[in-house]
């Protein structure tokens, strides 16, 4: 499974009551990545991911995940045999025990891997006659993890896999996942919004804002393409009116000029020079500065 | 494994209404003898209109024991209860929030939604079945107890009546609580409507030889021997499509 | 040794990851023929992902600083060109010394120093000039 798209969506579209979930959302996430879904709350996460486990229906557009349509009912029951999943609220049966929980699940999945489910309920620490209602957050999350490792599944999805954890767990959890794709030949699919746990552990970013794709790519090519240049000059800063492919915006302050980037600085560069500069900085930007302005860009 | 879950989120009902049931199987059976010692004094009650009418009538049937079972178990309590079991345990399926367990870790199973609600309206529907039928048997094996003697094909005949017309309500509320995620909206609605059927019975009684609750208290068999097969098979019909709606609904539903 | 990647900084990690073994080499820390970490058991530790430590190793290899044996593992290249960086970073070493002294003799702070060593090298970088 080293080839194609895991998960592949075009010009999806979500409509609920009235609001526009998803307006066009397109995305490819390369099937062995780590991918990390960022944006904002309410920018379309939780209803993308629905809509690829087949909970939810797509208004219009075409969603897939191992190369079967995941809106018609039997492809999504495939989908969910090779599929771990982890709600937001880490959902689960608060009526059952830990053990009972495993056995439930167990039964639905026959490539489960019993190693794993040992492995994991030695090194999470999980109680097993405990009752899940019983459960702290970080537990409930990590046996949530151990439910979705155990299932031999080729594709984890995760929503907000961190959400609510104090460091320590959430390192705990970023580390199992690490772990685990080191060890299995999987993707990793997990939406959040805390930007320094998709610059650890992802390989793969897609920045979603108001239902649409706003950037997406390798993480180290983002890394790479994306850069601030700063210009300073002896007079009030001009306005320039640059035609290189690829600027995001441009800021003036003063006489200051700031232009970031996301195709390189080489094209900005030579436009800016007949400016007469006194200074030229390019600066390597963050994700969370990609972040920032590419979701502001779009008010 | 689902029908397990199933079985895990209807038991507590299930259960409850059997041995209310079965109590109220009993209670009907050993008072026996007490009403018989009262019968005498009800014609002696000076009521007029329909409450001294329906106090002679049921005077009448109670002197034979299986005319007192039918009127004064049959037609009032058992009709009742069965109504009120069969909706709930059609309200809350296994998807709906209601039944205290979230939606998504079942809907991320790989299950269809047509297979989770067949099991659960199959589970629902042998658990109505049970509470049908095992009260009704105690009467044939128990009635000796008092000195009385009840038919084992009656017994079948009348558990048979309440499961067939219980199971309407029953995928009535199936139904609604595809409809509706929460569970009171499939119950009250469910029971509103039972409520509204009796009543509207009631006030056409002797009118109309259609009535669902008429073929739930099997009156036609009790009075002619004679099945009421039209009955039966509208409520078989009516459950039926309840059902299918249900399952249609439930494919579309996003969560 | 090696030590947790800083992700928010803007550098792509396995470049930092890179930085890391190539300064371990030249200061002494990795000598020819040690054995570098395992990616799974890299990745485990740093907790990053484990793509992200095999990029950086096979970037190492490119640039001949380890080798990677089938089965075995990665080590450090027994060869000339670790000792080569090891000599040349001594050298440069000096170099930044002396300048820094300047700098500094002439009132720049070292948050400003920083900052003109960082755009002098990101601006080599990403405008693909080549200055001596």
């Amino acid at each position: 499974m080293a080839d194609g798209f895991v998960i592949e969506t075009a010009d999806l579209r979500k409509t609920y009551d009235g609001v526009e979930a998803l307006r066009g959302l397109t995305l490819q996430v390369p099937a062995g990545s780590i991918c990390g879904f960022l944006g904002r709350n309410g920018a379309g996460k939780t209803t993308t991911i629905k809509i690829l486990l087949g909970m939810a229906r797509p208004t219009s557009g075409r969603a897939r995940v191992f190369g079967l349509p995941a809106d018609r009912p039997e492809p999504s029951v495939e989908i969910r045999r090779r599929t771990g999943f982890v709600s937001e609220d880490k959902d689960l049966y608060d009526g059952m025990t830990v053990d009972e929980m495993i056995r439930y699940t167990r039964g639905f999945y026959p490539r489960w891997r019993v190693d794993l489910e040992q492995r994991y309920l030695r090194a999470f620490d999980l109680p097993a006659a405990r009752k899940v209602k019983a459960l702290s957050r970080g537990m409930r999350t990590k046996l949530a993890l151990l439910l979705a490792f155990s299932r031999g599944a080729d594709l984890l999805i995760l929503d907000e896999p961190t959400s609510g954890l104090d460091p320590v767990v959430t390192e705990e959890v970023l580390q199992a996942i690490v772990s685990h794709v080191a060890r299995a030949e999987m993707s990793v699919f997990f939406s959040s919004h805390q930007i320094g746990e998709v610059d650890q552990i992802a390989d793969h970013v897609a920045i979603v804002e108001r239902g649409q794709v706003a950037v997406a790519g390798g993480l180290d090519d983002l890394r790479e393409r994306y850069c601030r240049i700063q210009l300073v000059f002896d007079r009030e800063a001009p306005e320039p009116v640059l035609r290189t492919p690829g600027v995001v915006r441009i800021r003036r302050d003063g006489r200051v000029l700031s232009v970031l980037s996301g195709a390189g600085a080489a094209g900005i560069l030579d436009e800016v020079r007949p400016l007469g500069p006194l200074s030229t900085e390019v600066v390597p930007v963050t994700l969370k500065e990609i972040f920032l302005e590419t979701v502001k860009a779009e008010d | 494994m689902i029908w397990y879950k199933s079985w895990l989120d209807t038991r507590s009902r299930f259960l409850v209404g059997l041995v209310l049931l079965v109590l109220s199987a009993l209670g009907t059976v050993f008072y026996y003898p007490q009403v018989l010692k009262l019968i005498p004094m009800a014609n002696s009650i000076e009521a007029s209109g329909e409450l001294g009418r329906r106090i002679r009538e049921g005077a009448q049937l109670s002197s034979s024991f299986r005319g007192y079972v039918w009127a004064q178990w049959m037609r009032q309590a058992m009709t009742n209860l069965a109504t009120l079991f069969a909706v709930l345990l059609g309200a809350g399926g296994l998807f709906s929030r209601a039944s205290g367990d979230s939606a998504l870790y079942a809907l991320s199973m790989p299950a269809s939604r047509d297979r989770v609600l067949g099991v659960r309206a199959v589970t629902g529907l042998a658990e109505l079945a049970a509470m049908a039928v095992i009260p009704v048997i105690l009467l044939p094996l128990l009635s000796p107890g008092v000195g009385e003697h009840y038919s084992v094909v009656d017994a079948l005949v009348h558990g048979a009546c309440l499961f067939v017309a219980a199971a309407t309500f029953f995928s009535l509320a199936l139904l609604l609580s595809t409809v509706f995620t929460d569970l009171w909206r499939p119950l009250l609605i469910a029971c509103g409507v039972a409520i509204a059927m009796s009543l509207y019975e009631a006030v056409l009684r002797g009118q109309s030889r259609y009535g669902i609750f008429r073929v739930m208290s099997g009156e036609d068999y009790f009075r002619t021997g004679h099945l009421p097969w039209l009955g039966l098979f509208a409520s078989a019909i009516a459950s039926a499509a309840m059902l299918y709606t249900a399952t249609r609904t439930l494919a579309r539903q996003d969560f | 040794m090696l030590f947790r990647p800083n992700p928010a900084s803007g550098v792509p990690i396995y470049l930092q990851l890179m930085e890391q073994v190539k300064h371990g080499i030249e200061t002494g820390a990795l000598r020819p023929g040690d054995q570098l970490p395992g990616i799974r058991p890299l990745a485990e530790e740093l907790v990053i992902n484990p793509n992200t430590v095999a990029k950086a190793y096979r970037e190492l290899e490119h640039d001949g600083v380890i080798e990677l044996r089938q089965g075995a593992g990665a080590f450090v290249s027994g060869n000339a060109r670790a000792k080569e960086l090891t000599d040349k970073v001594r050298a440069g070493q000096a170099v930044v010394a002396a300048a820094v002294n300047k700098l500094r003799a002439r009132g720049v702070t070292d948050e400003e120093i920083r900052r003109l060593f960082e755009a002098e090298l990101a601006g080599l970088r990403k405008t693909g000039e080549r200055r001596g």
